[in-house]
């Protein structure tokens, strides 16, 4: 499966309780068009939507935050994983979608496949750890367990490269403030 | 040095979070938070890199909530993109405190060195405002730096020297 084909599939399995954070680039690109809004769409900042999403989960603990986030942009973040595991909090989930490249600025190679995802998520004790390669079969399933753990989940999915041809998201960045400040408070 | 319960106190009346990766310059008020955790109001919340600590931030003020951020000045050099991308380009107000390391005390310290001649010049590139905390007046200070962030809903500086705060 596609990344955005994941996304799609998220449609259904969330509720106006969960708040989304993306990682920049067509990933929040496909949760703007694809998934009911507003969301936190990150527009900048690589590498830092784990850590967007652990202070929205810390300050949210009645909300469940999703993260969504390629492989390239979860490297360049990897400490801020680890600091997730520290806190574990209950409510946030990471979705990794790994198709071994930096997609948004032309496919070039990660090396997001030197890690084991199964042995290094499962080394940091968080609760609900899954590394799966992405199934239509499957996708349902797997979807389902990590958004429903009680616990601090996160699944790493293999995904093929390939997107849709979406628009540019048109809010501007104070105006994606503005509506999640207001749907939090 | 500012009075650490004085000074805690008054951040427990402003903030919610207080979010960081430490610096010697902040010894003294980070030793205090540990000590007192159990009966301080603030959430100190670690993390193990400048730019995370932005996002963090970044995370706890878009849920409406206050958060105080504090580095050495070494990770200002680690947070161009998390300040230009996010908090500044989100309107997310938000007050770090960053130490003035390289300068007179710090002069057999090179690695401070050349941030310290820049650290200024670099804010007001940033379009970061900016004040130097001082001993004297740090609450007329601070609340000049607060009034600011909350008039340009945007993230502000107080450069903190030795001594200060520890």
């Amino acid at each position: 499966m596609k990344g955005f084909e994941v996304i799609k599939e998220m449609k259904n399995l969330i509720n106006d309780n969960d708040i989304i954070v993306s990682s920049n680039g067509n990933i929040s690109r496909e949760v703007y068009h694809l998934l009911p809004k507003p969301q936190v769409y990150l527009r900048g900042s690589m590498g830092l939507p784990v850590s967007v999403g652990l202070g929205l989960a810390l300050a949210n603990p009645d909300k469940k935050i999703i993260v969504i986030t390629g492989d390239g942009n979860f490297l360049m973040g990897l400490g801020s994983f680890v600091t997730t595991a520290f806190y574990k909090p209950k409510n946030l989930k990471i979705l990794i979608l790994d198709n071994s490249s930096y997609f948004t600025t032309g496919g070039q190679q990660t090396v997001s496949s030197a890690i084991d995802f199964s042995n290094f998520l499962e080394s940091f004790k968080i609760g609900f750890t899954a590394s799966e390669i992405a199934s239509k079969e499957n996708i349902r399933k797997d979807l389902t367990e990590f958004l429903s753990a009680e616990t601090f989940s996160v699944l790493h999915l293999i995904t093929e490269v390939g997107k849709e041809n979406l628009e540019n998201i048109p809010w501007h960045p104070e105006e994606i403030s503005k509506k999640i400040i207001a749907r939090i408070i | 040095m500012i009075d650490q319960e004085v000074f805690i106190s008054y951040l427990e009346s402003k903030f919610q979070y207080i979010c960081g990766v430490p610096c010697s310059y902040f010894k003294e008020m980070l030793n205090y938070l540990a000590e007192h955790e159990s009966n301080i109001q603030l959430k100190h919340i670690l993390a193990t890199r400048e730019d995370e600590v932005v996002g963090i931030a970044s995370g706890v003020v878009l849920s409406g909530k206050q958060v105080l951020v504090y580095m050495q000045n070494s990770g200002l050099g680690n947070i161009g993109d998390a300040l230009t991308s996010l908090a500044q380009l989100y309107k997310l107000p938000m007050l770090l405190l960053i130490s003035y390391r390289g300068l007179e005390s710090d002069r057999n310290f090179p690695e401070h060195s050349i941030m310290g001649e820049v650290n200024e010049p670099v804010l007001k590139a940033f379009r970061i405002p900016y004040w130097i905390l001082t001993e004297d007046n740090w609450d007329t200070i601070m609340t000049r730096a607060l009034q600011k962030m909350e008039e340009i809903s945007s993230p502000v500086v107080l450069l903190v020297d030795k001594g200060v705060l520890g």
